[in-house]
C-alpha cells in the first residue's frame, strides 16, 4: 500500500512502519497485540473508545512518557512508544473495566461467544477482577427484521455500527440516540433494517449487540463449524466468502478478506442468500433413472439410463450461475454448434457487445473503483444488482473530501476529521437510470429516462467529445451552446442537455474517471453507445479516458461469456433447431438453467419439441417439474468449481461439506454422462491449411473418470486448446504444493463435535471424509488456517473474531501474507463474429433508427404510451437468493412510481391503491391482459413516458405494451392485500419448517467417507 | 484596599441595567457602537493587531489569548480560488457551568454591548454570518438580545453594508436544547449544525474548519464584550485597568453560604480572600469557611491557605486549580464535602456526551462509589477506586476536557477533605446529616496508613489545567 517507511521504537525494539497509516495500524501490521474497538481498518479512526492507549516518549531519556491513543497518532520517524509500559497497560485494563460496568455476563448464551472481539480484548488487557459494585443499565431491544438480531444491553458504545451503517454505507434508518452512558444504537422504531448491507453490523459490532439472526436460530459455536473458502454465487462481483457448515446444513456466511474485491464487507444477498442450500425447493433425489439397489444410486444406474442416448444429439443450455467447468464440459459434450447460454436474441446481442467491451477495456477491481474521482453509472442499478460495487462507489465519492483534508495536512485515516472538513463535499457521481436507485442520494445529478433516451444522451455525449477534440470548448457558455446544437438532432430536453454539459464539465477535471453500466437493461444499443464513447475517448487527448465496468447479472456470467463463440445458439434458435425436422435432436440438457425469461407458452413449446428433457439443478423450478430426467446438483457450498467475476477474474470455490448423495456437482454428473456419450473434440485436419472449414469435430470416448477438479482440469488442458491455461497452471501449483505440504483444516483446532456427533447412532468414531486432490481436510487436523490466501475461516491465537484477519495481512489493509496472484481468463469476442449478434456502428445506426421508428409507431397506436420498467431488488433479482425464506419474508407490496401528470390523468393520488392493466399481444398474437393492484407513488422528475415499479410482469407482456392506470376499488385492494399477506405467512411457515427439519436432521446426519462422486460400493 | 479597587472603572458592567437594558439610542448616547465604528475605520488586520497587543485572554475558562486564536483563521484576498464562501463567528453564551452566572448579567443587562462586540470580531476575521449560541433557559436574554439585534438591523449596524462600509453581516440567535457539553466549542458547532453535541476531533481546529466545514471562531460572551472598550479606549487604557500580568477587568462572583452572594466586575487579579470577604461579605453567621471552587464546578478546591492567591490565570494555576469562570462556589463547615462532590459528579455523569469511554463510564462509576460512601456504605478500598478513577479520567486520556474537569473537584476533595471521606467510611454515616448516626467506630489503622501511602504516591498530579482539545 505504501512506500514511505520509517523506523520507530516500540518497547525499545526498532520496527519499520508506514507513515501513511496511524500508529495503531502500524503496530498491528507488525503483528503486535494492541487492543482496540472503535477503529476499523476500513473505516479509520475517531478516538472514541480510548482502548489503544500506548505511552509515547519524547526521546530516549524520557522515562515518564505520556499516554496517547495509537489510533489517532500519526507515525513519525524515530518516535518511541511503549505498549508494555505500566501506565498505558493499566489504563487499557481500566478502559475495559469501565466498559464492563454495563456489559452483561451473558457470554454463555450470547451468539458472539467464542468469536467475540470484546472477549478477546478483555483477555488481552488482562482485566479479570470486577470492582464496580453498582447496577447495570438496561435497554429495550428492537425488532430489526429477520436478518439481524438486537441485544442493546451488550453495547460498549464504540459507535462502529452507526459509523458503518450511516457514514460508510449511507443507510438512513439507523442512528444514535440518547447520551451519557445511555447511548442507544438502533432505529427510531421497530422494523426491518432497510440497508442492503445491514448484515455487516454483525461483523462490525465488536460484541453481541448485532447478531446474525438466521445463524442464531440454528446456532453453533464458531469452533464447531466446518468451513471452506468460497465465492459468492449471487452476483458478478465475486465477493470472497467463508461458508460455515455443521451437521450437513449450511449455518452462515462470513466475509472473507480479499483486498481487491470485497475487503471487509459483503452485502446481505451474499450473507443470507445462502439459505437456498437448506431450502425446501432443493432437489435431493434423481428423477427418471431406474435404481438397482434401493440403498444408493450408482454410476451403473446412470450409465444404464444414458446408454440409450449414445450417438444421439442433444442441445445443451449452460448457465451463468454454474461453474466454468460444468459449462465448458457441457459445451464439449453436446458440441459448440449445439450449445446455448440460454439467452434470447436481444440478450445475445448484449452478450456479444459485452464481450467486445470486456476484451478492449480492462475492468477495474472494487479497490480500484475506490480510487476514482468521477463515476458515471448508466442504465444499471448497481445498488441492487451488484450492491458491494455500489458500496465501493460510495467510498470513491469521499475522495474529494480526502483531497481537501490532505491539503490542510489531515490524513485520510482521520475519519471524523475528514468528515468535518468535507461536510457535504462529494466527488461527482452521475447517473442515468430508468428507475430510482439507492445511490441517488449521493449523485451530483441523476436523471430518470427510458433506455432509448439514455442511448440518445450517450450518443450526444460522444458527439460532444468529438467536437471538444476538434475545437476548444473552454467556457461554460460555449459548452451549453455546443450541447444545445448537438442535442437538436435527437430533440433532447433542456434537462438532458444540462446533464450532458455537467458530465462533460466534471470529466474535464477528472483524473481517474470511471464508467459503470450493465446488461440488466438488456439494451445492446446502450452498450454500443458506450463502445463508441470509449473509442471517442481514445481518439481525443484532452480528457482522460475512463475505465469501464459492465455489470452482468450472475456469478459466472463472464465465465459463460468466455466459452461462447460464433456458433452458440440463442434460445429462439434452440427452439427453431429442436423443431427443425432435418435435425433429429434427441432433446435438451439444461444445466442449472431455469430459463426465467421464457413465457409459459414458450415453455410448453420447448417441452413439446424436446423428446428428452434432462435437467441438472439444485432447486426445483418450472422446467425441473416437467423434465424426463432430473439430476440433483450440488449448491455452491457442496462442491468445487470456478466462477469468473465481472472483471474476468477466475476464483475457485471449495467444497465446504460433502452433500448427501446422490447430490453431486454438475461437472461430476456431466462426467458420468460423458462416460457414456463421449465428448466432442475439434481437430485440425492434418493436411489442411488455415481455413476454418478444415476443422472437424469428432466424438471421442473418455478413458477415465475424473474424480477431482484437478484431474478434470488436466483433461481439459490436454484436450482443448480453448481451456484457459491460467487455471490449470494454478491447479498444477496446488498439486505441487500439496505433495510437499499438508492440507489445511476445514475445522478449528477446538472443534468439539466431530468425534461425538454420531454417538447417538454408533459409539465408534467415524472416519473423516476423504477427498482426492483436496487442499483442505474435513477435520481439525491439518495445517492451520492462514497458510494460504484461501482461508477456510479467520482465526489466530488470541484473535477469535473475524478481526483476526489483521494477523494474516502483510500490513493493515494490505495483501494477504500468502496471497496468490489473481487469475484472469482470456476473453474472446468470438460471439460477435456471428452476424446475428454483431452490432457494428453502421448496423447500429440503422437498427437504432428503425427501432425508434417502431417505437413511434407503437406510441401512436397506444393510448397511453407508458413504458414500464421493473426495479431491481437486492433480495429478489437473483433467482437462487430469492428462494431464501428470510428474503421472501421481506417482500414488499406492489408499488408503482408515476409522475404527477400521469397521476392526474389517471385521477389517482399519492398513497392510493391503483389498478394497473397491462395489455399486449402474445406470441400467438392473442390479446392478453395482466392486472396489478399497486400502491401509487409520485416521482416528480420522471418523464411522462416512463413508469417503474417493484413487481414483475408476465414474460408474454414484454413487448408492445399498453398500460392503463385507474383507481382500484376497495374489494380489489382487500383481495390483493389478503393474498400478499398469505404469501408472507407462507414464507414464515416455510422458514419454520426448514428450521424444524434441520434440527431433526442434526440428530441423524449421514456419514460420508469419500467425497468424489457417487457411492458405488 | 477594597475601596481603591471599587473606584476603578468597570467597562463591562458600567451600562448594565437588569430592569430595563439600554435601548439602541440610549446605548449610543452612553458611548456605545463607538468601538465598532473605530473597528470599521481600520482594516481587519489592524483590528487583529490591536486585539493581539491588548493581551485580552479568553474568559470562558481556558484563558487562551483571543488575538492569537483569531490569527489562525485563514485570510484570503479577492479572487482566491481556495477562499471559502463563508466564515463564521459564534458567541458562546451556553453558560451552563454550575455556580457561574456572569454572562447572564451581560446578556440581560446590556445586550447591545454583545451585538457591538460581535460586529467587531466578525469584521476582523471576515465572517459574514454570526450566531449567538444561547443557553436554552435564558429566555429573557433571548428576548432582549433579539430586540437589540432588530434595533441594530434598523440602524444599519447589522445587515448589508454596515454604516456605509463594504462590510455586511448577519447575526442570529440559536437557543440551545440544553447540554453542558455545548459549552465545548466543537460540540457547540456540532449542535449548531443539528448534529449530536459531541466534541470533534482536533485537528482540524474550528478556526480552519468549523461550522459547516468553514473557518469559525467561537468566543465567550465576556471575552467578546471587552472588544468595544478596547477599540474605543485603546490598548494602554485596557492594560492599565489591572495591576497584574493579565490585562483588563473580569467579572467575579460568589455563591454558597456567604453573606452577600453576587457578582462584581474587578480589575484582573483580586485575591480569593478579597472577593470572599470584601465583596461577598464573608461567611454567614455561625458558619466557618471550609473551601471553595474558584471558577465554577470543574475546578479544584482551594482552602484557607490559598486565600491570598490573586485570581488571575497563572496564580490560580500555580496553587493547583484553575481560574475557570471566576465564579466562587463556597463550602462551609456545616455542609458535607462528600455530598457536594457527589452532587457535582452526578451533574457531570449526567452531562457526559457519551463519546469516549473514560468519561461515559467513568463518571457514573465515580457516582456509584461516592453514593455508597455518602450513604455510609463505603469501604476503605473505595478511596483507592476513586483515586484510580481520577487518574483514569485525567487529561490526555479523554476526548475532551469534560471528564478532567469533573475529576478536579473530586481529586482535590480527596486531598483536602480526606478526613471527611475517612469518617464516612469508618463510622458508616455522614456526620453532616442529622438523620444518620454512626454504625461503626473503628477502622484498622493499618488500612488507613496503607491508603495514605498509596495516595501520596498517586495524588501529586500536575497542577496543569485541562485544555480543550486534549
Amino acid at each position: 500500500m505504501s512506500e514511505k517507511k520509517v523506523t520507530i521504537f516500540i518497547d525499545d525494539m526498532p520496527y519499520q512502519l508506514s507513515t501513511e497509516d496511524n500508529l495503531l495500524a502500524g503496530v498491528l501490521s507488525q503483528k503486535l497485540n494492541l487492543p482496540y474497538f472503535c477503529w476499523h481498518p476500513a473505516m479509520g479512526s475517531v478516538g472514541a473508545c480510548r482502548q489503544c492507549a500506548v505511552t509515547q516518549f519524547q526521546d530516549q531519556a524520557d522515562q515518564q512518557g505520556r499516554i496517547v491513543m495509537a489510533c489517532i497518532t500519526p507515525v513519525t520517524d524515530g518516535m518511541r512508544i511503549s505498549i508494555k509500559n505500566k501506565a498505558a497497560s493499566e489504563f487499557r485494563e481500566q478502559v475495559i473495566a469501565a466498559m464492563m460496568t454495563n456489559h452483561p455476563h451473558d457470554c454463555p448464551v450470547c451468539a458472539e461467544g467464542g468469536e467475540c472481539h470484546l472477549q478477546d480484548m478483555t483477555v488481552m488487557t488482562g482485566h479479570s477482577v470486577r470492582e464496580y459494585q453498582g447496577t447495570k443499565r438496561t435497554f429495550t431491544n428492537q425488532y430489526l427484521g429477520d436478518l439481524v438480531g438486537h441485544e442493546m444491553n451488550r453495547c460498549i458504545t464504540c459507535y462502529r455500527c452507526t459509523r458503518f451503517y450511516n457514514d460508510y454505507a449511507g443507510g438512513k434508518d439507523f442512528g444514535v440516540y440518547g447520551s451519557k452512558n445511555q447511548v442507544y444504537f438502533g432505529r427510531q422504531s421497530d422494523g426491518a433494517l432497510e440497508s442492503e448491507f445491514s448484515g455487516n453490523l454483525v461483523e462490525v459490532c465488536p460484541t453481541g449487540v448485532f447478531t446474525n439472526k438466521v445463524f442464531s436460530s440454528h446456532y453453533t459455536r464458531k469452533w464447531d463449524l466446518q468451513s471452506a473458502p468460497s465465492v459468492c454465487s449471487h452476483c458478478s462481483v465475486g465477493c470472497n466468502l467463508s461458508i460455515g457448515e455443521r451437521y450437513g446444513s449450511v449455518r452462515r456466511v462470513m466475509n472473507r478478506y480479499n483486498i481487491d474485491i470485497n475487503g471487509y464487507f459483503i452485502c446481505d444477498r451474499g450473507r443470507y442468500g445462502i439459505g437456498f442450500v437448506n431450502g425446501e425447493q432443493r432437489i435431493r433425489q434423481a428423477k427418471g433413472i431406474a435404481q438397482q439397489s434401493p440403498a444408493a444410486l450408482t454410476t451403473l444406474d446412470v450409465a444404464k439410463a444414458f446408454s440409450h442416448f449414445r450417438k444421439k444429439q442433444f442441445i445443451g443450455i449452460g448457465s451463468a450461475r454454474t461453474s466454468l467447468e460444468a459449462n465448458f464440459y457441457l459445451k464439449n459434450i453436446v458440441g459448440a454448434e449445439q450449445f446455448s447460454p440460454g439467452y434470447n436474441d436481444e440478450e445475445m446481442k448484449v452478450a456479444a457487445q459485452h464481450a467486445q467491451l470486456l476484451t478492449s477495456n480492462k475492468a477495474p477491481s472494487l479497490a480500484e473503483i475506490e480510487d476514482s474521482d468521477f463515476v458515471f453509472i448508466i442504465a444499471e442499478d448497481i445498488s441492487q444488482t451488484a450492491p458491494r460495487m455500489a458500496l465501493s462507489v460510495r467510498q470513491a465519492l469521499r475522495n474529494a473530501a480526502k483531497t481537501k483534508a490532505e491539503k490542510i495536512g489531515i490524513a485520510s485515516w482521520q475519519d471524523s476529521a475528514v468528515r468535518t472538513i468535507g461536510g457535504k463535499l462529494l466527488s461527482p457521481l452521475f447517473s442515468l437510470q430508468s428507475t430510482s436507485t439507492k445511490l441517488d442520494d449521493v449523485c451530483q445529478q441523476a436523471l430518470l429516462l427510458p433506455v432509448e433516451q439514455i442511448s440518445k444522451c450517450l450518443a450526444t455525449l460522444e458527439k460532444l467529445l468529438q467536437l471538444g477534440n476538434a475545437q476548444t470548448i473552454n467556457n461554460d457558455q460555449a459548452l451549453v451552446q455546443a450541447v444545445k446544437h448537438l442535442a437538436e438532432q435527437d430533440k433532447l430536453s433542456v434537462t438532458e442537455q444540462g446533464f450532458i454539459a455537467s458530465v462533460y464539465k466534471a470529466l474535464r477535471k477528472a483524473t481517474k474517471p470511471l464508467f459503470i453500466s450493465g446488461t440488466s437493461g438488456v439494451c445492446a444499443n446502450v452498450l454500443s453507445n458506450i463502445a463508441n464513447l470509449m473509442s471517442a475517448f481514445t481518439a481525443q487527448n484532452k480528457l482522460i479516458a475512463p475505465r469501464l465496468i459492465i455489470v452482468p447479472p450472475c456469478s459466472n456470467s463472464v465465465g459463460l461469456l468466455s466459452i461462447l463463440d460464433e456458433k452458440s445458439l440463442s434460445i429462439e434458435q434452440v427452439l427453431a433447431q429442436l423443431n427443425d425436422p432435418d435435425k433429429s435432436y434427441q432433446g435438451l440438457i439444461l444445466l442449472e438453467q431455469e430459463l426465467a425469461n421464457l413465457s409459459a407458452v414458450q415453455i410448453t413449446q420447448l417441452r413439446k419439441s424436446a423428446q428428452t428433457l434432462i435437467v441438472l439443478d439444485h432447486s426445483a423450478h418450472r422446467l425441473s417439474s416437467i423434465a424426463d430426467i432430473v439430476l440433483p446438483v450440488a449448491a455452491v457450498s457442496e462442491g468445487d468449481g470456478h466462477y469468473v467475476n465481472y472483471q474476468g477474474r477466475a476464483q475457485q470455490f471449495f467444497q465446504v461439506h460433502p452433500p448427501v448423495l446422490p447430490i453431486q456437482e454438475s461437472w461430476r454428473w456431466l462426467d458420468n454422462i460423458a462416460d457414456i456419450v463421449g465428448t466432442k473434440v475439434t481437430s485440425k485436419a492434418s493436411d489442411a491449411g488455415d481455413h476454418e472449414s478444415n476443422y472437424y469435430t469428432q466424438v471421442v470416448a473418455k478413458k477415465t473418470r475424473y474424480e477431482s477438479l484437478t484431474q478434470l482440469h488436466q483433461f481439459f488442458l490436454d484436450t482443448y486448446a480453448q481451456w484457459p491455461k491460467l487455471i490449470t497452471k494454478k491447479g498444477d501449483k496446488t498439486q505441487r504444493d500439496k505433495s510437499q505440504q499438508k492440507a489445511i483444516a476445514r475445522m478449528s483446532h477446538r472443534a468439539s463435535g466431530r468425534t461425538a456427533q454420531m454417538a447417538n447412532i454408533t459409539v465408534h468414531e467415524a472416519k473423516t471424509t476423504q477427498k482426492i486432490d483436496d487442499s483442505f481436510t474435513f477435520s481439525m487436523e491439518g495445517k492451520a488456517t492462514g497458510q494460504s490466501s484461501d482461508m477456510p475461516f479467520t482465526w489466530a491465537p488470541g484473535w477469535n473474531s473475524n478481526q483476526a484477519i489483521g494477523q494474516f495481512q502483510t500490513e493493515i489493509n494490505g495483501q494477504l501474507l500468502k496471497a496468490s496472484a489473481a487469475v484472469f481468463i482470456p476473453l474472446s469476442s468470438a460471439l460477435a463474429n456471428n452476424p446475428c449478434w454483431r452490432l457494428t456502428k453502421s448496423i447500429k445506426n440503422s437498427t437504432f433508427k428503425s427501432e425508434a421508428a417502431d417505437s413511434t409507431v407503437a406510441k401512436n397506436k397506444t393510448a397511453n404510451h407508458l413504458i414500464y420498467v421493473q426495479q431491481k431488488n437486492v433480495y429478489f433479482s437473483e433467482w437462487q437468493a430469492s428462494l431464501t425464506a428470510e428474503f421472501q419474508m421481506l417482500r414488499q407490496s406492489n408499488r408503482i412510481y408515476i409522475n404527477a401528470k400521469t397521476a392526474q390523468q389517471a385521477e389517482v393520488t399519492k398513497g392510493q391503491w391503483g389498478k394497473i392493466i397491462f395489455s399486449a399481444t402474445n406470441e400467438k398474437m392473442l390479446w392478453v391482459n395482466q392486472t396489478v393492484i399497486s400502491q401509487i407513488f409520485i416521482v416528480n422528475d420522471l418523464p411522462d413516458t416512463l413508469v417503474f415499479g417493484n413487481f414483475a410482469l408476465c414474460q408474454s407482456l414484454h413487448h408492445q405494451l399498453e398500460m392503463t392506470i385507474s383507481l382500484a376499488c376497495e374489494q380489489e385492494v382487500t383481495d390483493y392485500l389478503a393474498q400478499f399477506n398469505d404469501a408472507l405467512i407462507a414464507a414464515k411457515k416455510s422458514k419454520e419448517n426448514i428450521l424444524e427439519s434441520l434440527k431433526i436432521k442434526d440428530q441423524t446426519i449421514p456419514i460420508r467417507l469419500f467425497s468424489g462422486g457417487l457411492n458405488d460400493g | 484596599m477594597a475601596e481603591s479597587i471599587s473606584n476603578n472603572i468597570k467597562p463591562l458592567t458600567q451600562w448594565v441595567n437588569l430592569q430595563q437594558p439600554l435601548s439602541f439610542d440610549a446605548y449610543c448616547q452612553a458611548g456605545g457602537y463607538q468601538g465598532a465604528k473605530v473597528a470599521l475605520e481600520h482594516s481587519p488586520n489592524d483590528v487583529l493587531e490591536i486585539v493581539k497587543n491588548s493581551g485580552l485572554k479568553g474568559r470562558g475558562g481556558a484563558g487562551f489569548p483571543t488575538g492569537m486564536k483569531w490569527s489562525f483563521v485563514p485570510m484570503f484576498t479577492d479572487g482566491d480560488e481556495e477562499a471559502p464562501d463563508n466564515k463564521y463567528l459564534v458567541a458562546n453564551a451556553d453558560e451552563m457551568e454550575p455556580g457561574t452566572f456572569k454572562d447572564r448579567l451581560l446578556l440581560e443587562g446590556v445586550p447591545h454591548q454583545l451585538v457591538e462586540a460581535m460586529i467587531i470580531a466578525a469584521y476582523t476575521i471576515g465572517a459574514n454570518k454570526a450566531y449567538i449560541f444561547l443557553r436554552g433557559e435564558y429566555y429573557l436574554a433571548a428576548k432582549r438580545l433579539q430586540d437589540a439585534i432588530d434595533q441594530a438591523y434598523q440602524n444599519n449596524w447589522l445587515g448589508e453594508k454596515i454604516q456605509g462600509s463594504s462590510y455586511s453581516m448577519d447575526l442570529y440567535i440559536h437557543c440551545s436544547a440544553g447540554r453542558y457539553i455545548c459549552g465545548e466549542e466543537t460540540a457547540l458547532i456540532n449542535a449548531l449544525e443539528g448534529k449530536r453535541a459531541i466534541p470533534r476531533a482536533k485537528p482540524p481546529f474550528p478556526q480552519v474548519s468549523g461550522l459547516f466545514g468553514k473557518p469559525t471562531i467561537v468566543n465567550n460572551v465576556e471575552t467578546l464584550c471587552n472588544l468595544p472598550h478596547i477599540l474605543k479606549n485603546g490598548i494602554a487604557w485596557f492594560q492599565a485597568i489591572s495591576p497584574n500580568s493579565d490585562a483588563g477587568s473580569k467579572i467575579y462572583s460568589a455563591c454558597g453560604r456567604v453573606k452577600n452572594p453576587g457578582l462584581w466586575e474587578l480589575p484582573m487579579g483580586p485575591t480569593l480572600g478579597e472577593v470572599l470577604y470584601d465583596y461577598a461579605g464573608g461567611m454567614q453567621d455561625g458558619l466557618k469557611f471550609k473551601g471553595l471552587l474558584p471558577g465554577g464546578a470543574s475546578t479544584d478546591f482551594l482552602v484557607a491557605e490559598h486565600l491570598d492567591t490573586p485570581m488571575d490565570f497563572d496564580s490560580i494555576a500555580k496553587v493547583g486549580s484553575r481560574l475557570g469562570t471566576g465564579g466562587l462556589i463556597v463550602l462551609d463547615d456545616k455542609n458535607c464535602p462528600v455530598a457536594m462532590v457527589l452532587n457535582l459528579m452526578r451533574f457531570f455523569a449526567q452531562e457526559s456526551c457519551g463519546w469516549c469511554t473514560p468519561c461515559r463510564d467513568g463518571t457514573p462509576w465515580a457516582v456509584e462509589v461516592l453514593t455508597r460512601i455518602e450513604q455510609g456504605q463505603g469501604k476503605i478500598q473505595d478511596l483507592d477506586t476513586l483515586a484510580k478513577l481520577c487518574d483514569f479520567m485525567w487529561i490526555g486520556k479523554t476526548h475532551c476536557a469534560l471528564a478532567p474537569g469533573a475529576v478536579e473537584p473530586l481529586r482535590s476533595a480527596l486531598k483536602y477533605f480526606h478526613d471527611d471521606f475517612l469518617q464516612h467510611i469508618e463510622h458508616g454515616c455522614c456526620h453532616y446529616n442529622p438523620s444518620m448516626s454512626a454504625k461503626r467506630t473503628k477502622v484498622s489503622q493499618a488500612q488507613v496508613t496503607n491508603i495514605k501511602k498509596h495516595q501520596s504516591v498517586k495524588s501529586p498530579q500536575s497542577p496543569q489545567s485541562p485544555k480543550v482539545g486534549q
